[in-house]
Order: structure tokens, then C-alpha cells, then sequence
């Protein structure tokens, strides 16, 4: 199935739930669960924070089905949704703060080369189709790893695909220090990745 | 001229195509000189599409089950 040919399955669930089809919305909760699951895991790092997160989003749109328009796709709709709320948990427990030295990137010698060169190129890893295990693992580790600023940041653009505008009013930072941090976030990814392919 | 640092500062508007051209430039002449570089760049873009099929999580059944029973109990006691 394509990807328009989803959104147009979800525009038609979508119209049937809005008339009061409780078994087209649900349809629709089984199709965006998982994403909003586990975008809610990563944002959080608590399986129960996720559990209750997914649960208020599906909630929350069904109370505003009525407002929903048909201009986005309602996986975007939705996920945009989750990602507030895990902000909102996430503010509750007030772990925004940054530490911003805590991210690590390439180093550099006085003359701002390299310091340590790359010993193997794995970029057509990202061409697998089934991810190794244990590089899986690993970068869910460095994932989690991340200061929470950072981590929301990347989360929202890399893997959510929001725009630095979205990302910037939803997190409430400039654009500028959006990318900064969605930068200096796939900087320490990198790193984490390499040194894993150092390590096999 | 850009050594490897400015090179790597400039990945983020170098990919997502936000850089001047005189900056493009340096970028492109430097990286003609520097194959670390050129990897680093390779390896830089390839990590977002690496992360985001680790980041993929399915939500166990037993969550999803109480998912659906929660949405069912407080839309019929609406």
C-alpha cells in the first residue's frame, strides 16, 4: 500500500468516525498506535508515561473529531497531539533542563581537522532492509542518552518529520536553536553508531 | 577555505539546502581535498534513516488491548 493510498483509507475512516462509526475510529486508532506508542517511549523513556500518553491522544481526538478538517493527514494530526502531550509530561516533571555539555561530536585538533579519522564507511547500513539487533540496541541507548532538549528535538524532525516552525512553537525555542540542537543531537548519534561499527 | 570543523558546522543548511553558494563553495572544495570528510558527511546523512528504524516500536498487545477498553469505556459513558 502506498502512502497516499493510507491517507486516503484514513480520510475514509475518518469521515465514517466523525458520523459516529465507533469501529472506523478504532480502525484508526489499530493503524497509528504503534507510532504514537513509541514516539511517546522515546520522548519519555517510561513505558507507563507512553501507555497513558497514547491513551490521552486517542482520547483527545476523538473529542475533536468534529474540528478535524481533512487539510492534514490524520497520522500528522494525531502525532502532533502525542508529541504535545509527552512535552507537557515531560514539563510536569520539569527534566527539560539542558545540559548541553553532556553531547558528544567529532574532535578536532588546533587546526580544526578531524582528530580521529573514519575507519569504515557505513552509511549503505541505512539501506538494510532488517536493522542488526545490536545496532538497534545500541542506538536506542544513545538515543535515550541524549539530553532531554535534544532528544525531543530530533525525535520531532528526524523521526516525526515536523518543520523547524512546528518544532519551534511546540517546544518554544527559536528556529535557530532548533537546529542547533537537532544538529549537535545527530552529531552524538553519529558517534554512537560509529564507534559501534569500531567496536564489531 | 573550510577546514574539517567548519565543514561539519555546515552539514545541517549544506543538507537541507540553506547555504549560500559562496559557502557551498568552500564546502564543495574542501570536501574535494578531504575524504574523512566525505565520509563523515556520508555517515552523517545516513543516521537520521539508521535511528529511525531503531526508534520503531511496536506497542505490545496487552497495551494496546487496554487502549482500546479505555477509548470504549469513556466514549459509552459519554
Amino acid at each position: 500500500m502506498t502512502q497516499t493510498d493510507s491517507v486516503q483509507d484514513d480520510r475514509e475512516l475518518m469521515t465514517r468516525a466523525q458520523a459516529g462509526d465507533m469501529s472506523a475510529f478504532e480502525a484508526l486508532v489499530s493503524r497509528h498506535e504503534d507510532k504514537v506508542y513509541g514516539l511517546a517511549l522515546r520522548m519519555t523513556r517510561s513505558e507507563a508515561d507512553a501507555a497513558e500518553i497514547t491513551q490521552d491522544t486517542f482520547l483527545s481526538a476523538y473529542q475533536h473529531l468534529s474540528e478535524f478538517r481533512g487539510e492534514a493527514a490524520f497520522g500528522s494530526w494525531v502525532h502532533r497531539i502525542a508529541a504535545n502531550n509527552a512535552l507537557m509530561r515531560l514539563r510536569r516533571q520539569k527534566v527539560l533542563d539542558i545540559v548541553s555539555d553532556e553531547i558528544t561530536g567529532p574532535e578536532f585538533t588546533e587546526r580544526g581537522s578531524l582528530a580521529e579519522l573514519p575507519d569504515s564507511d557505513w552509511s549503505k547500513r541505512a539501506d538494510d532492509k532488517v536493522l542488526d539487533d545490536e545496532l538497534g540496541r545500541a542506538i536506542r541507548a544513545a538515543t535515550d542518552a541524549l539530553p532531554e532538549g535534544y532528544r525531543e528535538v530530533f525525535l520531532l524532525k528526524d523521526v516525526e518529520g515536523l518543520s523547524y516552525e512546528e518544532i519551534s512553537e511546540m517546544v518554544g525555542i527559536s528556529i535557530p536553536a532548533v537546529k542547533s540542537r537537532l544538529h549537535r543531537a545527530r552529531l552524538a548519534l553519529r558517534e554512537a553508531i560509529d564507534a559501534f561499527y569500531k567496536e564489531v | 577555505m573550510f577546514n574539517c570543523k567548519d565543514s561539519i558546522d555546515s552539514l545541517l543548511p549544506f543538507l537541507d539546502g540553506e547555504m549560500s553558494a559562496e559557502e557551498e563553495e568552500h564546502l564543495r572544495k574542501h570536501l574535494n581535498g578531504c575524504p574523512p570528510c566525505v565520509e563523515f558527511v556520508r555517515t552523517y546523512r545516513a543516521t537520521s534513516p539508521l535511528c529511525r528504524k531503531a526508534l520503531v516500536k511496536a506497542m505490545p498487545p496487552e497495551v494496546a488491548g487496554r487502549l482500546k477498553a479505555f477509548l470504549r469505556n469513556k466514549i459509552e459513558s459519554k
